[in-house]
């Protein structure tokens, strides 16, 4: 066989080849599911520690769509997971709506100027309840067996090569490059949301001062809901398409939302875009340590960058200080 | 224009405003003056509605303010310029002067007041990308009356635009004021503890002391009043 007289040098040129194109893939996931935590907690400042199972709904929403309604024979293997996962969020936009009016708005925003830390004691503890609800709900619900919703491209890749003289071979699976692709659509779509329209602009400065955003006429409540309803919905979003090349069952949630929070922090808090890219490096890293980490170790990498990252840029890597110096 | 009668504000048991009567008529400009602590910033917060009274009532023109949130009270053409500036430091000079315009009449009047607010406020079309957190004193100032301005208002209410900036800053200030006041024909009601510069300017002035309206009427009664030479012009 032609491997066996492969220099070593290659295979790790070839593995890491490898590791940084899934690093990159993966981290455009990521990023799509941090920009979702960093509206409501990068620039809301509302802490929610359920954005995992918010992530959760999203794989089981998309799960059912296919499963159960036959996006896939009706739409081809192609496009079906990945419109499902795009459906998820609206269909989680409106949940985080209704949960944000009825529960979490009561520990946010207006109802909590003035208070004690400004309600983010109230928020832990609603949102961690919310959480374990939301995790064991969903275990009598859709039960524990892990998921993932099957389509053709989860194993089907793109091969990239012969490069390098015939050694190095990459290969690109298909359903993470498609997922990559849509994190990166829909994540455009929401910083031209945030940065042009009259209506995103609206929710930072509801966030920045709720009392002149209120002289402006700016609700300051239903902007809270409505960026915790969008946030809610991104990381859905983001949930449908991990789903595509990830097992899952409903405690996904927590490997995730440790990541989500690095990510935001990583990225710097008040930045969606910054929080993609947070999203992004937390990804390439990930990936990237398998090749020299155990894989029980591949949280630890991320751990590991995150404190050196902060402890040079205690702002994260693209948050800015709006104060005169 | 803007009728306030029988206005009563208590934080817990502390009364804040006791039974305070106000009127603004259209194209008016008035001034409230009074020590620190006589309830200027109360009254302004309550006819904005972040404040709630304990009694009495609010009308602009015709319509019972009392029954609406903060928030649409701004939709009917007040623009509250807040004390202390209140800029949204983390969005842009320009992002800012957009969030003014947010009610329809501003975005409807956009291009045309942000000429007008660029000619009024030179410096900030300089700094119209920078962050309005990194803008000094006085600009911050500038930015938060041409934010009340972007919003096409009928009433400019403007809380202590003088506090923390040097006199020469100020005097700017209230030039500007008085120019929004004549040439564009803006109503304003204005809250200064600097009582000679705003006193001015003004057509009528009420003083407000410890939540009382102690004294009102027109210039002349107001600078006549040996209450006010003697407590706030040093006379």
């Amino acid at each position: 066989m032609k491997r066996a007289r492969v220099s070593d040098l290659a295979i790790i040129v070839e593995s890491f080849f490898q590791a940084a194109v899934a690093g990159i893939l993966v981290g455009c996931i990521y990023g799509l599911m941090c920009c979702g935590l960093s509206l409501i907690f990068g620039i809301m400042r509302v802490i929610n520690f359920a954005q995992g199972e918010f992530l959760m709904l999203g794989m089981y929403f998309a799960f059912y769509l296919v499963t159960g309604f036959g996006l896939v024979a009706f739409l081809g293997p192609i496009y079906g997971p990945f419109l499902a996962a795009l459906l998820a969020g609206p269909v989680l936009f409106v949940f985080g709506y209704l949960l944000h009016q009825y529960l979490v708005g009561r520990v946010t925003g207006v109802n909590v100027i003035g208070a004690e830390a400004e309600g983010h004691y109230a928020q832990l503890i609603l949102t961690l309840g919310l959480s374990l609800v939301l995790a064991n709900g969903g275990l009598i619900l859709f039960g524990s067996v892990p998921q993932v919703i099957r389509t053709p491209l989860s194993s089907t890749a793109w091969l990239i090569g012969p490069l390098l003289g015939d050694y190095v071979e990459i290969f690109i699976n298909q359903a993470r490059a498609y997922s990559a692709l849509v994190s990166i659509l829909v994540a455009v779509g929401l910083f031209q949301f945030m940065a042009r329209s009259s209506l995103g602009k609206s929710l930072l400065a509801a966030a920045d001062n709720p009392e002149a955003a209120s002289y402006m006429g700016i609700d300051v409540d239903r902007a809270h809901r409505l960026a915790f309803a969008i946030g809610t919905g991104i990381t859905a979003v983001a949930g449908g398409l991990v789903a595509t090349y990830y097992p899952f069952q409903p405690y996904v949630g927590i490997d995730f939302v440790i990541i989500m929070y690095a990510g935001v922090v990583l990225g710097g808090i008040g930045s969606v875009a910054g929080a993609f890219l947070g999203g992004f490096v937390i990804g390439v890293v990930q990936q990237v340590s398998t090749m020299v980490l155990p894989i029980q170790l591949q949280n630890t990498a991320i751990f590991v960058v995150f404190l050196i990252v902060v402890m040079f840029r205690p702002h994260g890597l693209f948050g800015r200080s709006a104060e005169r110096t | 224009m803007l009728r306030i009668e029988g206005l009563s504000v208590a934080y817990g048991g502390l009364k804040a405003l006791v039974e305070v009567d106000l009127e603004v008529s259209e194209g008016e400009f008035v001034t409230i003056v009074g020590p620190n602590g006589a309830g200027k910033t109360t009254l302004f917060k309550t006819i904005s509605g972040t404040v709630a009274p304990v009694a009495g009532r609010i009308s602009y023109r015709g319509q019972d303010l009392l029954a609406l949130p903060a928030a649409a009270r701004a939709h009917l053409g007040m623009a509250h310029v807040p004390e202390g500036r209140q800029v949204f430091k983390t969005l842009s000079v320009d992002d800012n002067l957009q969030m003014g315009a947010y009610v329809a009449a501003g975005r409807r009047d956009w291009v045309r007041n942000r000429k007008r607010i660029m000619e009024l406020f030179p410096v900030l079309d300089e700094r119209r990308d920078q962050l309005a957190g990194t803008l000094s004193g006085g600009e911050q100032q500038m930015l938060a009356i041409a934010r009340g301005l972007a919003g096409s208002p009928h009433l400019l209410m403007l809380d202590e635009p003088s506090m923390g900036l040097a006199p020469t800053i100020t005097d700017a200030i209230f030039e500007r004021i008085r120019a929004v006041h004549k040439e564009d024909g803006l109503t304003i009601l204005l809250v200064e503890q600097r009582v000679a510069e705003a006193l001015e300017s003004c057509d009528r002035g009420y003083l407000l002391d410890t939540g009382r309206v102690a004294l009102h009427g027109s210039y002349e009664t107001l600078l006549s009043d040996a209450r006010v030479k003697k407590a706030y012009l040093g006379m």
